[in-house]
C-alpha cells in the first residue's frame, strides 16, 4: 500500500467532517430556477390524444372530407402525444429528487409508461392506448402533488372528450 | 486522580468536537471562519469542477486585493437570497464600481453575469482554495 499523501489525509478528514456537518451548496446550474412545474399540461395533452382517437373513429363516409380531417387529427394526435412525453421528462428530470422516489417507488415506472404509451399513441390509432396514457399522466400528477404535500382529487375534464383529470383538492 | 483522567479526557474530546462542529455549522457561513466548505452542484463549472466536488474557500483572499480575472470564486446568488454560486471571474468591471463579471467555465450551461450582470464585490464569499 502506498503511503497516504497529505492531500489524501486532508481530503479524508474534510469528507468525514462533511458527514457530521454538511457543507453549503454552491450552485453551478444552468436553469433559471423558476421552480414552476405543473402536471396539468401533460394531462391535457393526453386528453387531446384521446379526443383525436374519438374524432378519427367518428369520421363519416365523405371520402374527401375524411381524408383532409384524418390528416389533421393524426397530426394533432402525434403532437400531443409528444407533448405529454416532454412534460413528463422535464418534471421527472428537473423536479423530482431522490427522497420523492423513496416515497413513490413507482415514479420511474410511471414516467417510463408515459414514454412508451406516448410512442404507442403516435404510432397507432388506439383508443385504449390513449386511455392508458391518460391514466399514467393522472398517476404522475398524483405523485407530483403528493411530494408537495397537496391532496388531489379526480374531477371530470368538462370537455367534449370526457375523461377525468387529477387536480389539487 | 489517576482514575478520573480518562474520563476527563473523554469529556474534553466531546466538548472539543462539539465546539468544532459548531464552528462549521452545516450549510451556513459563520462570519468569523477564515475558510468555508462548499459542495458543487450542477455542470456550469465543468470540467474544472463537477457536481459533487467539495471545495474549501478562502474567505480572507480578498481582504487586501480585488478578485482577479481567472479566479474561481464562491459568491452569493444575486438573484436568490441564501443561495451560493461557484463561478470564474472574467474581468474586474471597474475600480469605482467594485464589481466583477463572472462566468461559468461551461458557458452553454451556466447562469452567470450574462444573465444577472456584474456582481458587487461584497457578494463574493471568497476564493476557491482547493478541492477535496
Amino acid at each position: 500500500m502506498s503511503r497516504p499523501t497529505l492531500q489524501s489525509i486532508v481530503s479524508r478528514g474534510l469528507r468525514a467532517f462533511d458527514g457530521v456537518a454538511a457543507p453549503a451548496t454552491a450552485d453551478a446550474h444552468c436553469d433559471i430556477p423558476c421552480g414552476i412545474y405543473d402536471p396539468h399540461l401533460m394531462q391535457i395533452a393526453a386528453l387531446t390524444v384521446l379526443r383525436m382517437n374519438q374524432l378519427i373513429d367518428g369520421l363519416g363516409d365523405d371520402a374527401a372530407k375524411t381524408k383532409a380531417n384524418l390528416g389533421r387529427y393524426l397530426l394533432v394526435k402525434e403532437e400531443h402525444a409528444e407533448l405529454a412525453k416532454r412534460e413528463a421528462r422535464v418534471i421527472w428530470g428537473d423536479y423530482f429528487k431522490p427522497e420523492h422516489l423513496e416515497k413513490h417507488k413507482d415514479l420511474h415506472q410511471v414516467t417510463w409508461d408515459i414514454m412508451k404509451l406516448g410512442g404507442k399513441n403516435k404510432q397507432e390509432i388506439n383508443t385504449q392506448a390513449a386511455q392508458d396514457l391518460l391514466a399514467a399522466t393522472q398517476r404522475f400528477a398524483e405523485i407530483f402533488w403528493d411530494t408537495k404535500g397537496v391532496a388531489t382529487k379526480k374531477q371530470p375534464s368538462n370537455q367534449a372528450v370526457g375523461g377525468e383529470i387529477v387536480v389539487p383538492a | 486522580m489517576t482514575l478520573a483522567r480518562p474520563a476527563a479526557r473523554t469529556i474534553f474530546a466531546v466538548v472539543g468536537a462539539a465546539a468544532l462542529v459548531s464552528f462549521f455549522r452545516s450549510g451556513r457561513v459563520s462570519r468569523w471562519m477564515p475558510v468555508a466548505r462548499y459542495a458543487v452542484d450542477g455542470p456550469s463549472m465543468e470540467p474544472a469542477y463537477r457536481a459533487g466536488d467539495r471545495i474549501v474557500v478562502n474567505r480572507l483572499a480578498y481582504l487586501r486585493c480585488r478578485p482577479a480575472a481567472g479566479d474561481v470564486v464562491v459568491l452569493r446568488d444575486p438573484e436568490r437570497a441564501g443561495h451560493f454560486l461557484v463561478k470564474r471571474v472574467a474581468f474586474d468591471v471597474s475600480q469605482e464600481e467594485a464589481a466583477v463579471y463572472v462566468l461559468g467555465d461551461n458557458a452553454g450551461a451556466s447562469r452567470d453575469s450574462r444573465a444577472f450582470g456584474p456582481v458587487p464585490v461584497h457578494l463574493v464569499v471568497g476564493k476557491a482554495w482547493f478541492r477535496y
